[in-house]
């Protein structure tokens, strides 16, 4: 290789992490040091899936979704190749093959495929169910299961999904989310702020398990409820049932639970989690577990040249995890770190970085919901009477709060807060930052509380109040003055100045007056 | 039309950029401790000041007063000088810099309080008479950024595109980064009809005084963490986009690049901005219904936002926000920015700034160099090249092969640029330091040679106010004997250095002169003059002659060739902060109402002091807790660049993580000992309001 030749990027997957990685390599690509070839399975631009549920409500457009710049890439020389999915990965010869057929050469590969929606193991949808063990040409087949889900059921995974709820929402059906994740409690609660039907069927006691304890689930399904959701817990599914009308192909008609209770409804949407698109990976022969698996530097276990980003992508250090050994965790499944790593690889491949990419905290899950604030970050499960770290809880029912955080050290090291705006946000930016949190808890409590909104005088007029701004004189001075003989306003301005800037404050001068005037009648003051 | 005896001692204050209007009384016989001061009725003001106007004319007889030009002694005193002596000696030394090290070993530091003509004069002085491409101002610590992102955005950097009592009509009003109850209190009388209907949102750390204006139902006060302004306003776009606010009309007629503008935000979705700024996200999506109501909203931007490195951005992204709701240029809804100092308008418009000719031209402009040339009556090419911004002028000076000699008008910088013992580092290191001010300021106590100048009741000019709007300053007192005004300075300075074009020392004269340079530039005073503005127009610049002026710019076109506004996407520049440990605390600075700039005026009046002796930190009561630290207790404020001692002043209207000191403290109470040096890559502001601090009780408290 001739050390002119610019260097062959291959990008395959053109998600929201995958723009934002094509967006960094654009200096690059325009000075000619790089080429670039992305590789998009669908048709359209990139566009951003957190916002998806906004859309498939009918909140959003679809061109409020776009997220990248794709005429800019185009512009600096990118090749932009939507609409191909790539099916197979030749290490050797260092080639992507494409389903047309075309073989795309590179020397440095980034797979930011994503993850796909699970579908569960529910009798009416084992031949829409993925099968591992088959190898599969196509990207949507592989996402799709060998047969498309029946008429009636999605998984909100896609531009195509979200039109189908969006239809629904429209036709004004009763629709049935099951899984209550972060992702179908927002798809939920959204459904029922936009005044559809909706329905939340979960397997356990409260929804979002993975991110909420007790206290917080419980504190959630209330606010749920009373924001219009039918939350169905301990609901066990195991079956879809689907009726056949007259006038076309059969459709979702009810969810079949273990206890027999059959939950109908007019669309099913399936919730059950994602998991890493890692098939291309694994058929390259590249170590996948619960992702591709790649080192500090995202790059593949198994080959210096090729690095995975985003959803796919798991990240960890390959010492002491011999091939025989399962490995645990999983991709964060968060949009931040995946765009944290797009960034940093960008830089890299674009010969910029040297800086190590900043190890990721466990992340922080928030709903997005306009009726109820859930926030959680980091390990919250700590006893409250452990002794290894602090644990400060905080819990009312009747007023839709919970409050739980736990600190080791001094730094936030989990916290959980519900029905609480304005200490969730604080909270996010001490975890975040890793601060100290104020050693009196309850000065976060009073974020939220309503005396902050006014400060902490209730009175206006309370005497040390400012009551002239423009000259900075208070209630007392005023009270004072008109105790020696000021009786009405401009005497007052000539006294103390009180009045004699913007005016505004004249009406409260006079109140104050009045008020002096009336207790110039009872005993003296102070 | 009012006659020239209405007009006798109808001036404007001293201070801030509101120039409320005042009139000044003199005794019968003319001198100082006589002179009395009254409101004005005027539209800005209408009749009210603030405790800084009233006592404003203590100063005209300071027994501070420098009365006599001073030379500094080999043993550091000073000692009285005539004035042929010391404009000979600083004409020689200047002479024979410039013989020895080149024009650009002498530098010129000007301030935003000078009126136009010194301002303009001044610029003028440099290039022609100093051949000196180093100049540069205070106005780059204030109005830099706004100033970078309005010429961008609008082509055209006026702060306040229309008049101030506009804002009376609103029904919402966006306040950025700005603590107008404290620095211009008159103005909160133009917020009274936002607050009514509930629309005054303050967005700020502290519940400043003019947060507090949202209280009892005037409005909502948003509290982000300092620096996360720009992540909150891309938040606020996004949510206007996301729900479909925007004025999709307008941004088809009258801007350009909203598709970029679009994609850019989209990954600001609310509860990013949430965790990033502390804002929640229910606020959020609140004030962006509410600006986007179509009642009446105005975006309005201060130095909170502004003094930051991404502060261009973020008036940039204060001003996209305001151009997808439609607000600029439709005569009932807008965006501003509030300058600051007296005369920061003018002051950054007629060549002070080292980019810069007169009328907001560029020096880099081959037209803009001859048509200045021409005024001016020398050779284009004699003219210099741009020099460097504030910052970095300051960093030159006595370095090798940098500015060895430097002139200082209207600015403290010891007191007011960032890094302040590096600056002081900097100053003792020049072969000739000349201050002209009229007290001994902490930066003229370093000069070689101090100026004695007149103050604003004895001189003759012009201001140009936050609104755009041209004043007239009048002078009501013979300045005592042996103050100088600077134009005379600058007058025979230049003959002395056999300059090739002439100085005025005549106020009018000057401006007529300003008025033909700035004429088909942006800002265009070429219709007007002294006599004119004697007869009391309200005049709105560009005003060029044979016409009314222009209150209300943009209502047809923006200042781009295509006359459409120009959205420029920007972005977040992702830092880490430090974490928050122990007493490591982020430092915001600002303003005191009893205080102004670097207080070298309000710091000599009794009244002001008395109420505002001494720098004190604003804590929050949590902190202060964990941090032992006590009420009225004194704090060491540390950093790697200094140490502030000050005395703490535990309030639950800061933000945890954040602390406030005032700026307007010397000696060890100089906020400035903490801030640091960088820059705005656009504008070349410094970032004064996100310090890192240490923050501890000199002695702890005993619990």
């Amino acid at each position: 290789m001739s050390p002119e030749r610019p260097v062959r990027v291959v990008l395959i997957g053109y998600g929201p992490v995958g723009a934002r990685f094509v967006e960094g390599m654009l200096p690059a690509v325009l000075a000619g040091r790089v080429t670039l070839t992305v590789i998009g399975a669908e048709p359209d631009d990139a566009y951003n899936r957190v916002l998806l549920a906004e859309y498939a409500v009918g909140r959003s457009s679809r061109e409020r979704l776009g997220t990248t710049d794709t005429e800019a890439a185009l512009q600096a020389g990118a090749v932009i190749r939507l609409g191909e999915s790539a099916v197979s990965i030749d290490r050797l010869r260092q080639t992507v093959r494409l389903d047309t057929g075309d073989r795309v050469p590179y020397d440095r590969l980034v797979c930011a495929t994503g993850a796909r929606a699970n579908i569960p193991t529910l009798d009416g949808l084992q031949k829409s169910k993925r099968n591992r063990l088959t190898t599969l040409t196509s990207a949507a087949t592989l996402d799709q299961g060998a047969e498309p889900l029946p008429a009636g059921v999605v998984a909100l995974r896609d531009l195509n999904d979200a039109n189908v709820i969006l239809a629904a929402v429209h036709k004004g059906s009763r629709i049935v989310v099951l899984g209550a994740g972060v992702l179908g409690m927002e798809l939920a609660l959204a459904l029922s702020e936009q005044g559809a039907d909706v329905v939340a069927v979960y397997h356990g006691p409260i929804p979002m398990a993975r991110n909420l304890d007790e206290g917080g689930g419980r504190v959630l399904s209330r606010a749920a409820r009373t924001a219009g959701v039918v939350m169905v817990p301990h609901a066990r599914a195991e079956g879809v049932l689907l009726r056949t009308p007259d006038d076309g192909p059969s459709r979702f008609d009810a969810i079949l639970c273990a206890d027999g209770k059959q939950i109908q409804g007019d669309l099913l949407v399936l919730s059950c989690g994602v998991s890493a698109r890692t098939e291309l990976a694994a058929g390259a022969d590249l170590r996948v577990s619960a992702g591709i698996l790649v080192d500090e530097e995202l790059r593949s276990w198994s080959d210096p040249d090729v690095f995975a980003i985003g959803d796919c992508a798991h990240v960890l250090a390959p010492d002491g995890h011999p091939i025989e050994v399962h490995v645990t965790g999983a991709p964060s499944g968060l949009i931040g770190p995946g765009w944290r790593q797009a960034d940093w690889l960008a830089r890299k491949l674009s010969g910029e970085s040297s800086d190590p990419l900043p190890a990721e905290r466990s992340g922080i899950v928030m709903l997005k919901a306009e009726s109820i604030d859930v926030v959680s970050g980091g390990d919250y499960t700590a006893d409250l009477w452990n002794t290894e770290s602090e644990v400060t809880q905080w819990l009312d029912p009747a007023r839709g709060a919970y409050l739980k955080m736990v600190t080791s050290n001094n730094v936030l090291t989990g916290f959980l807060a519900v029905g609480l705006p304005l200490v969730g946000a604080e909270l996010c930016l001490l975890f975040e930052r890793g601060d100290e949190p104020p050693a009196d808890r309850t000065a976060l409590l009073r974020l939220d509380s309503s005396e902050s909104a006014t400060g902490s005088s209730s009175d206006p007029l309370a005497p040390e109040a400012t009551i002239c701004w423009c000259n900075g004189v208070t209630a007392q001075k005023i009270t004072d003055a008109a105790e020696s003989g000021h009786h009405d306003v401009e005497c007052i301005g000539k006294a103390t100045r009180a009045g004699t800037g913007c005016g505004s404050c004249k009406g409260k001068i006079t109140e104050i007056l009045a008020r002096a005037t009336a207790s110039g009648n009872g005993p003296p003051r102070r | 039309m009012a006659s020239a005896s209405d007009q006798a001692g109808a001036s404007h204050c001293p201070y801030c950029a509101l120039q409320c209007a005042m009139t000044l009384s003199a005794g019968p016989e003319g001198r100082p401790g006589t002179v009395t001061v009254s409101g004005r009725m005027f539209p800005t003001n209408r009749g009210g000041l603030c405790k800084k106007g009233w006592t404003s004319a203590e100063l005209l007889d300071s027994p501070e007063r420098i009365l006599h030009p001073l030379i500094r002694q080999p043993d550091d005193t000073f000692a009285e000088a005539t004035w042929p002596q010391v404009l000979d000696l600083i004409a020689d030394r200047l002479r024979e810099s410039r013989d020895r090290f080149g024009a650009d070993s002498v530098g010129v530091f000007g301030g935003g309080g000078l009126t136009n003509e010194k301002a303009y004069q001044l610029g003028k002085f440099a290039r022609v008479a100093l051949g000196t491409s180093r100049i540069d101002y205070n106005g780059r610590f204030c109005m830099s950024s706004a100033a970078a992102a309005g010429n961008r955005a609008f082509g055209i950097d006026r702060g306040l595109p229309f008049p101030v009592e506009d804002l009376g009509a609103a029904n919402t009003i966006l306040l950025l980064g700005s603590n107008v109850a404290e620095t211009m209190p008159p103005f909160i009388a133009h917020l009274a009809s936002a607050r009514a209907a509930s629309g005054l949102i303050v967005v700020d750390p502290r519940r400043s005084a003019t947060a507090k204006l949202t209280a009892e139902g005037g409005g909502i006060h948003i509290q982000p963490t300092p620096g996360s302004d720009l992540a909150l306003l891309l938040g606020l776009t996004h949510i206007v986009i996301a729900e479909g606010l925007t004025d999709d009309r307008f941004l088809s007629d009258r801007a350009n690049g909203f598709a970029a503008l679009r994609t850019s935000v989209s990954s600001w979705w609310p509860e990013r901005v949430q965790a990033v700024t502390g804002v929640p996200v229910h606020q959020l999506r609140e004030v962006a219904r509410r600006l986007a109501d179509g009642k009446g909203t105005y975006i309005l931007t201060g130095r909170g936002v502004e003094q930051h490195v991404d502060g261009t951005d973020t008036a940039t992204a204060a001003i996209n926000l305001a151009l997808v709701l439609g607000l600029p240029g439709t005569g009932r809804s807008g965006y501003g920015t509030l300058t600051g100092q007296g005369n920061g308008q003018g002051g950054r418009e007629h060549g002070q700034k080292c980019d810069q000719l007169p009328g907001y031209r560029k020096i880099t402009d081959p037209d803009a160099r001859a048509h200045v040339a021409a005024v001016w009556g020398i050779d284009p090419d004699t003219l210099p090249g741009p020099g460097v911004p504030a910052v970095e002028l300051l960093d030159e000076l006595g370095r090798p092969g940098k500015v060895r000699c430097l002139l200082v008008h209207g600015s403290n910088v010891v007191v007011s640029a960032p890094d302040v013992a590096a600056v002081r580092t900097r100053l003792e290191a020049l072969d000739l330091l000349v201050v002209s001010d009229f007290f001994f300021s902490e930066t003229a106590s370093l000069a070689h040679v101090i100026l004695p100048v007149t103050q604003w009741a004895e001189e003759e000019g012009t201001m140009t106010s936050l609104e755009g709007r041209v004043l007239r300053r009048r002078a009501v007192l013979t300045p005592p004997p042996g103050v100088r005004s600077e134009l005379w300075i600058m007058q025979e300075l230049a003959k002395r250095l056999q300059s090739s074009s002439t100085f005025s020392a005549s106020p009018a004269e000057v401006f007529d002169e300003l008025a033909r340079a700035s004429a088909g530039g942006i800002a265009d005073y070429s219709g007007l003059s002294h006599h004119l503005l004697d007869t009391g127009i309200a005049a709105y610049w560009p005003y060029p002659p044979a016409t009314t002026g222009t209150p209300r710019l943009f209502q047809e076109r923006f200042g781009h060739p295509d006359g459409r506004a120009r959205i420029m996407a920007v972005k977040v520049r992702e830092r880490r902060e430090p974490a928050h440990l122990g007493g490591t605390l982020t430092l915001i600075t600002g303003r005191l109402l009893e205080h102004y700039q670097s207080g070298t005026q309000t710091r000599r009046i009794a009244e002001l002091v008395t109420a505002q002796p001494e720098a004190r930190l604003q804590i929050h009561p949590a902190t202060a807790a964990r941090l032992r630290i006590a009420d009225n207790q004194i704090v060491l404020v540390e950093n790697a660049r200094g140490r502030v001692r000050a005395t703490a002043e535990i309030s639950d209207a800061i933000r945890h993580d954040t602390v406030f000191l005032p700026f307007h403290y010397a000696g060890a109470q100089c906020a400035n000992l903490l801030t640091e040096s960088i820059t705005d890559p656009n504008s070349a502001m410094p970032e004064f309001k996100r310090t890192t601090v240490l923050v501890r009780a000199e002695t702890e408290a005993i619990r």
